[in-house]
């Protein structure tokens, strides 16, 4: 795996195909990313090859308008998800992209929720489209059909947050310059820990339709809150709604295109007023 | 008269969001025709009801507020030509989201008033806020403060 890699990058480099390489080393114990331009550069060899994941995809979305030519990215199944999806919000140039398939281990894939990861024949071939894993099964306070125990059950998962900001941090979505959770009007700096439940609910519907399920967010959290479940609600509505999922579907996203007329599906009056129980 | 006050405390409190064009001066026009309405409502005049972010519909239900209504100009009447459509998506995320949170659904509402319609300004805050009284005072109204 780590030589099939090494040798990916080596190949991609030498022949041309990309001016530079992106490659994870690991550091005291952590994790970074690091560009190589030589096919001779010693990092090469002690490439990172191992289970932890890294939001790749962030630091080519910083890298990307100073580096002319085409750049060799080894990515997960997430990763390329990701990285669609940022191109499709003008982040990323995807055809300056040389994105090399790097296959998971069942123990990521299990630990992820991921039943599709690239297998061992992905490196080097562009991987095609696919959704993510099937949902995870409901915590049992979200089984109810009573409203007050789902809200209580979120509350009490949100009362424990530190406001790291690590949700934020580690997600290759958010790329905002102004983010909404640094707005003082809608986030008071006072309050540590942040107020609940507009924190949390603030990414929740930004993620609606960006969110790819890479899971990462939940993976950083020191809170252990389940953002990957709050997220896929959001991402289900999206999917419902407007039938777009973010990281697939080929489309950009309907709800961010203003002034593109829809389809007011599941806008008839009742749904707007409230006044007919939604069923 | 200090009972009087003392219900209006625990009576609902809605936010109506109004776009500049339309349903502002429905309002209005409800105003100077002396419609009567129920006092519960606040009105924020906003340009258009495109420019309303689902950010500011949860910072309203974090600072207590027990409905959210939203009006603007019918569909295909936006000043800004498509503005209310971008509304439309909008409140759809926003109201599944808060619904699938558990924060009952009838407490946000989304209505399409033009200027000539003063009495259905007057019939949207008058059952609006009949249901909102319905699903009681919002268990938002200052949970988040620690």
């Amino acid at each position: 795996m780590k030589e099939a890699l090494q040798k990916a990058v080596r190949e991609a480099l030498e022949s041309g195909k990309a001016k530079a390489t992106v490659i994870l080393v690991e550091k005291d114990g952590e994790l970074m990313p690091r560009l190589v331009t030589k096919p001779d550069d010693p990092a090469i060899d002690s490439l990172y090859s191992g289970d932890r994941r890294y939001p790749t995809a962030s630091f080519v979305v910083m890298l990307q308008p100073v580096i002319t030519g085409d750049i060799a990215v080894p990515v997960r199944e997430c990763d390329r998800r990701m990285l669609f999806e940022l191109s499709k919000r003008n982040q990323v140039d995807l055809e300056r992209l040389v994105l090399l398939g790097t296959p998971c281990t069942q123990e990521v894939a299990d630990a992820c929720g991921c039943d599709h990861p690239f297998t061992a024949d992905d490196i080097a071939i562009a991987p095609s489209l696919a959704s993510p894993a099937d949902p995870l099964p409901l915590p049992e306070a979200l089984q109810s059909n009573d409203p007050a125990e789902k809200l209580a059950f979120w509350m009490g998962e949100f009362e424990r947050c530190i406001k790291c900001m690590g949700c934020r941090n580690v997600c290759p979505m958010c790329f905002c310059n102004d983010c909404a959770l640094d707005n003082l009007d809608l986030v008071s700096a006072e309050s540590k820990p942040p107020e609940i439940p507009i924190f949390h609910l603030i990414r929740a519907v930004d993620m609606a339709d960006r969110c790819v399920d890479c899971g990462m967010c939940e993976a950083i959290c020191p809170a252990e809150i389940p953002l990957r479940q709050l997220y896929r609600q959001a991402r289900q509505i999206v999917k419902d709604a407007f039938g777009y999922e973010p990281g697939v579907s080929e489309e950009k996203s309907p709800v961010e295109m203003l002034g593109e007329p829809t389809e007011l599906a599941g806008m008839e009056e009742g749904f707007r007023t409230g006044q007919i129980p939604a069923e | 008269m200090a009972e009087a006050a003392e219900q209006a405390q625990e009576d609902v409190k809605i936010v109506a969001f109004l776009c500049n064009w339309c349903s502002y001066a429905g309002a209005d026009l409800a105003g100077v025709s002396r419609m009567q309405y129920p006092p519960n409502v606040r009105d924020i005049r906003v340009m258009c009801t495109g420019t309303i972010s689902p950010h500011m519909v949860l910072k309203t239900f974090q600072e207590g507020a027990d409905g959210v209504l939203i009006a603007g100009c019918h569909i295909g009447d936006c000043h800004y030509g498509k503005g209310n459509y971008m509304t439309a998506k909008r409140f759809r995320v926003i109201k599944d989201l808060l619904a699938s949170l558990g924060i009952d659904e009838r407490r946000i509402r989304l209505e399409w008033v033009s200027a000539a319609e003063g009495a259905k300004y007057q019939e949207t805050i008058t059952s609006f806020t009949e249901q909102v009284r319905a699903a009681g005072k919002s268990p938002l109204a200052k949970a988040g403060k620690r």
